[in-house]
């Protein structure tokens, strides 16, 4: 019974883990100005984030250290370094992007200026890492992050044609007077936000910060395969949300505020109380992921000790390179450069640094060495080669994109 | 071997500015695009301000919409108002814009304003005019696009 539990709250932890800052502007911002006709692009990046992440998972409940931990083993010093770099960077990026939502959510409960809060905020982010618990971080922000499912209840209380929106889904065409170098841009975007490095980085290390064994090879199956695409939909969701209420009217949101409005309209004032509060658990657990994540990556390749398993005195490197990471966030975000500005490079970024990520996830997932009779099956493999394959393909479009669409505008 | 690195160089930082506006096909394109923009606010604040009336969102979330979409007005009013008009037919286009644009921006004004101070009844009243407002953007965006 208690592992059926543990089980069922990994799945929900997923779920509203799987959403964060990029997911909420890349949807809503799609659906807004290309209708459903995007949707496949959130399949896609979720079958992605499902393949990469199981592996990851795997290599560390098998070899019980993190992947990024057995990549500068496995690839070499340089290689590594490259992964290393890529990664950190969009990670980082997408660390002050996450402080930055979750100043806004507050901004929109408070109409208190959000840089006011990016401070606050930030010591937040830092003292939850220091002193709480992983288990209890991530359980308790992932399950607060299921409220966003009140954007669910708005689309089904709304009674919308289902079919026109699935038509929509399934007969993907550019709509009128949008470029078709546009719609591709923001395809990237939103496979940048679906399938972001720190996912993969955060689920890896977190097996090992949770002690996983074989024994809880099941669990990583369930949470990826059945909590991540159930995230997905979530996406899905607020697209849908913004293809019925924004796009109709030529509205093009910049804003978290206009995000909201769909949920708003449908289901008022306790609607936007439990909208908020996802906002605030799905970006604040997504700055806790990031700021791990950059800790974690910097840790395993520098071989530091890492992870919240040990003391912080056991580990201080490690919680010296999160703090720095999310002073630096804050700081990036207190120029006051837009965070949603920062939100769409990260994620399209994210997209451009995709294979340095993942190529090294598929070739330790392949080493007997570590995984004994736990390699990817051809299966995998197979898949797994495709998705680099389309992953390199989008790398090299997305810089030429951005500079020919000027970042979609 | 240094010289497709330089050439690469130039290519980079000539797309990245916007040289002036010399023709009015061009200058058109933008008064269109400013156009879009500034309908997008006006629609938000006429959602926000239907929100209001029927009581389904507090005030201080209503404000930041309001805000936000008050900026977002100026702000495009403000960029397409630096740039330099290449002719005559140029000059007729953005005064038959900048009239939509300042009864945009003056209304969302006044909304941001009785938001802030709590009047939320008041928002549907002084919201009027967005309609038509709204009606002339969208046309005058899709005329120019």
């Amino acid at each position: 019974m208690k592992r059926l539990f543990s089980v069922a709250l990994g799945i929900l932890t997923a779920i509203g883990g799987f959403v964060d800052i990029g997911d909420i502007v890349a949807n809503s911002e799609t659906g807004a100005r290309f209708g459903m006709s995007l949707a496949w692009v959130v399949v896609v990046g979720v079958i992605g984030i499902c393949l990469f992440a199981e592996m990851a998972g795997r290599v560390a409940t098998v070899s019980g250290r993190a992947v990024f931990d057995l990549v500068r083993e496995r690839l070499g010093a340089r290689v590594a370094l490259v992964n290393l770099v890529a990664s950190f960077f969009i990670t980082f990026l997408t660390l002050a992007a996450e402080i930055g939502g979750v100043a806004l959510a507050i901004e929109l409960a408070t109409s208190v200026n959000y840089l006011l809060w990016v401070p606050i905020v930030a010591f937040c982010v830092w003292l939850v890492i220091w002193r709480v618990k992983f288990e209890v971080m991530e359980n308790a922000f992932g399950l607060l992050g299921l409220t966003l499912v009140v954007a669910a209840v708005a689309l089904w209380r709304l009674g919308p044609d289902w079919g026109g929106l699935l038509h929509g889904a399934t007969h993907p065409v550019v709509p009128q007077g949008e470029g078709h170098p546009t719609w591709w841009f923001f395809a990237i975007a939103l496979l940048g936000a679906a399938m972001t490095p720190y996912e993969v980085f955060f689920f890896s290390s977190g097996a090992v910060e949770e002690g996983w064994s074989r024994a809880d090879l099941i669990t990583n199956r369930l949470n990826v395969y059945i909590g991540f695409p159930l995230g997905g939909l979530l996406s899905l969701v607020l697209m849908a949300g913004a293809t019925l209420f924004l796009e109709p009217r030529g509205i093009q949101p910049g804003h978290l505020s206009q995000v909201a409005l769909p949920t708003v309209l449908v289901l008022g004032k306790l609607g936007l109380a439990v909208l908020l509060i996802g906002f605030f658990a799905a970006t604040f657990g997504a700055a806790l992921e990031t700021g791990l994540s950059c800790g974690y990556s910097i840790a395993q390749y520098f071989g530091f000790q890492w992870g919240k398993f040990v003391r912080p005195a056991q580990a201080p490197r490690f919680h010296l390179v999160v703090l720095v990471s999310v002073l630096a966030g804050a700081g990036l975000i207190l120029t006051t450069l837009d965070p949603i500005t920062v939100t769409e490079y990260s994620i399209v970024l994210s997209a451009a640094a995709l294979p340095l990520t993942y190529f090294p996830i598929l070739v330790v997932a392949n080493d007997p060495d570590y995984m004994g009779d736990k390699v990817n099956s051809r299966f995998t493999n197979a898949l797994g080669s495709l998705y680099l394959l389309v992953l390199v393909v989008v790398a090299v479009a997305t810089i030429p994109l951005m500079v020919l669409t000027k970042a979609g505008s | 071997m240094r010289r497709p690195w330089v050439v690469l160089g130039l290519v980079l930082v000539v797309a990245a500015c916007t040289g002036p506006v010399r023709s009015f096909p061009v200058y058109e394109s933008k008064a269109g695009d400013t156009a879009e923009v500034v309908a997008s606010a006006v629609e938000t604040a006429r959602l926000a301000v239907d929100a209001a009336r029927d009581n389904k969102a507090h005030g201080r979330y209503l404000t930041q919409v309001l805000v936000e979409a008050e900026e977002d007005a100026g702000s495009a009013q403000g960029t397409f108002d630096g740039i330099q008009p290449p002719d005559r037919q140029a000059d007729e286009l953005r005064d038959r814009l900048d009239e939509l644009l300042t009864e945009a921006t003056g209304t969302l004004a006044e909304l941001r304003i009785a938001a802030r101070r709590g009047e939320l009844a008041e928002l549907p009243k002084l919201a009027a005019p967005l309609t038509e407002v709204a009606e002339g953007l969208h046309a005058f965006a899709e005329d120019h696009a």
